[in-house]
């Protein structure tokens, strides 16, 4: 029995320990970003900015090529499964359910962690394993606001705008089907989205943008900084990091979605 | 400066370094740290600079607990502190001169004045030909006078040095012996220097402290 308590509570307390970790993370990038002195903001800027790059500018095109294809895919699916049943009525209501309310926001964020959250996860760890860390900490460099905070400001701005493109990339790609399939105009197809998407939709993905970008940037930050002692524990930190990242995400959307529309 | 109070270590294995350690340094002292490969030597020091957390025991410099504490970040922005690391140490995706120039830039320094102190500390250690390039391109040697000129350039209260001569040959041995000179007869500057080699320094006027090997523990049948 002892032994069955026992084997149960090892992994009870090692999410426990996770769960406070991250929160111990959070807290103190936040506390740390706030004591940031105005002569510090350019070297923490110039870290924000290559992040950007990084993880905005370099996947734009991906994301935008994936919603384009995906919201032309999701029109062509409707289509055949609606067709004599008025579909083009419904084209707005389409795009708004699956694209702008779920898809748009999670796919962003499954190819922001194929792509950052794994970089992040493989950077920190080989820093760890090179003192990099120690010695920004012992020369007065605060880790949290030298990585940390420009990590998840950057992933912030980028989550932000990838989603916005998706979103708008998504429409253009079911546009293009509407228009080819239906012959439908760029007014109606526009005014069927509009009469969909309420307010509620706007402050939902802002809050999905916030919280995804958080648990992309920490659950990373969480498995790279906790590498001490060799190179092979890098790719074993990159693949907690998407499992864990994942999980995350998906359970995160459960709950605003539970939230805003149940 | 430095006040050690009952401290232990251990190894990542769990094989105690010290225990019971204390100590104290006074400001502008110098402290040569000596003993055989695997005594706690790399330890200590990272133990002072605020990055490894003691097991035991208590460490304050200038009369700011970091143990138990938040280490380094106790004493950011409050003593100024050089961390000259046996291996590696310097940002990957910096150049030589970016990685001097960071702490600088961290501390709010002007551009001229950053450019001033780590061009003069790139210079003093024989860096300027490979200053632009970055630590994977340069010789060992290279890496390890970068790691000097940045301790150089911050003008720190407090230098700590792993094994600052291991692998130089003579003419990179005689840049950094003189400077690690200097900083042991600067009495704002407190030294403390962890080495294999003892003799080398036998000239140097320090307090010593040789630590020895803890035996491994026995396996368990």
């Amino acid at each position: 029995m002892t032994a069955f308590f026992t084997r149960l509570g090892a992994p009870v307390r090692g999410f426990l320990e996770f769960l406070g970790d991250q929160a111990h993370l959070v807290l103190r990038t936040l506390l740390h970003g706030i004591t940031l002195r105005f002569n510090q903001l350019a070297v923490v800027g110039g870290q924000t900015k290559l992040q950007i790059q990084f993880t905005g500018l370099d996947a734009a095109l991906l994301v935008v090529g994936t919603a384009l294809l995906l919201g032309a895919v999701t029109l062509i699916q409707a289509f055949s499964q609606l067709s004599g049943l008025g579909a083009e009525n419904y084209i707005g209501m389409l795009m708004v359910l699956i694209i702008v309310r779920e898809l748009g926001p999670l796919l962003t964020a499954v190819l922001v962690i194929g792509r950052s959250s794994t970089a992040i996860a493989a950077e920190l760890g080989a820093m760890q394993l090179n003192s990099e860390v120690d010695a920004l900490a012992a020369h007065g460099v605060n880790p949290y606001q030298y990585l940390l905070l420009p990590r998840w400001l950057g992933v912030l701005v980028s989550v932000f705008a990838l989603v916005v493109f998706f979103d708008a990339a998504a429409l253009a790609g079911g546009f293009l089907v509407a228009r080819l399939k239906y012959g439908i105009t760029w007014g109606f197809f526009m005014e069927s989205v509009r009469q969909v998407l309420s307010n509620l939709d706007f402050a939902a993905t802002l809050l999905k943008v916030v919280f995804f970008s958080g648990a992309i940037t920490f659950h990373a930050c969480h498995f790279g900084l906790r590498i001490r002692r060799s190179q092979t524990e890098i790719p074993q930190a990159v693949t907690r990091t998407v499992v864990s990242a994942l999980v995350a995400v998906f359970l995160i959307d459960g709950l605003i979605a539970a939230l805003f529309y149940f | 400066m430095i006040e050690i109070r009952d401290l232990a270590c251990h190894s990542p294995e769990g094989r105690p370094l010290m225990v019971g350690l204390n100590l104290d340094v006074r400001k502008g002292g110098t402290l040569l740290v000596t003993g055989a490969s695997g005594s706690g030597k790399s330890r200590l020091l990272k133990v002072l600079a605020g990055t490894e957390r003691p097991r035991f025991g208590t460490v304050r410099i200038a009369g700011i607990a970091i143990w138990p504490g938040d280490g380094a970040l106790s004493l950011t922005g409050r003593v100024r502190m050089g961390f000259a690391f046996a291996a590696g140490g310097l940002l990957s995706n910096l150049s030589l001169e970016d990685n001097v120039a960071l702490p600088l830039r961290f501390l709010g320094l002007p551009p001229s004045e950053v450019a001033r102190r780590a061009g003069g500390a790139l210079e003093r250690l024989g860096l300027q030909s490979v200053a632009r390039l970055r630590p994977h391109a340069v010789s060992g040697s290279a890496r390890k006078h970068a790691n000097l000129a940045r301790v150089l350039a911050l003008d720190p209260e407090l230098v700590l040095l792993d094994e600052p001569l291991e692998g130089l040959d003579t003419t990179d041995r005689a840049i950094a012996q003189e400077l690690i000179q200097e900083w042991a007869g600067n009495p704002a500057c407190t030294l403390v220097m962890a080495s294999e080699e003892a003799q080398i320094f036998s000239t140097l006027d320090a307090e010593r402290l040789q630590l020895s090997p803890a035996p491994m523990p026995m396996e368990s049948q």
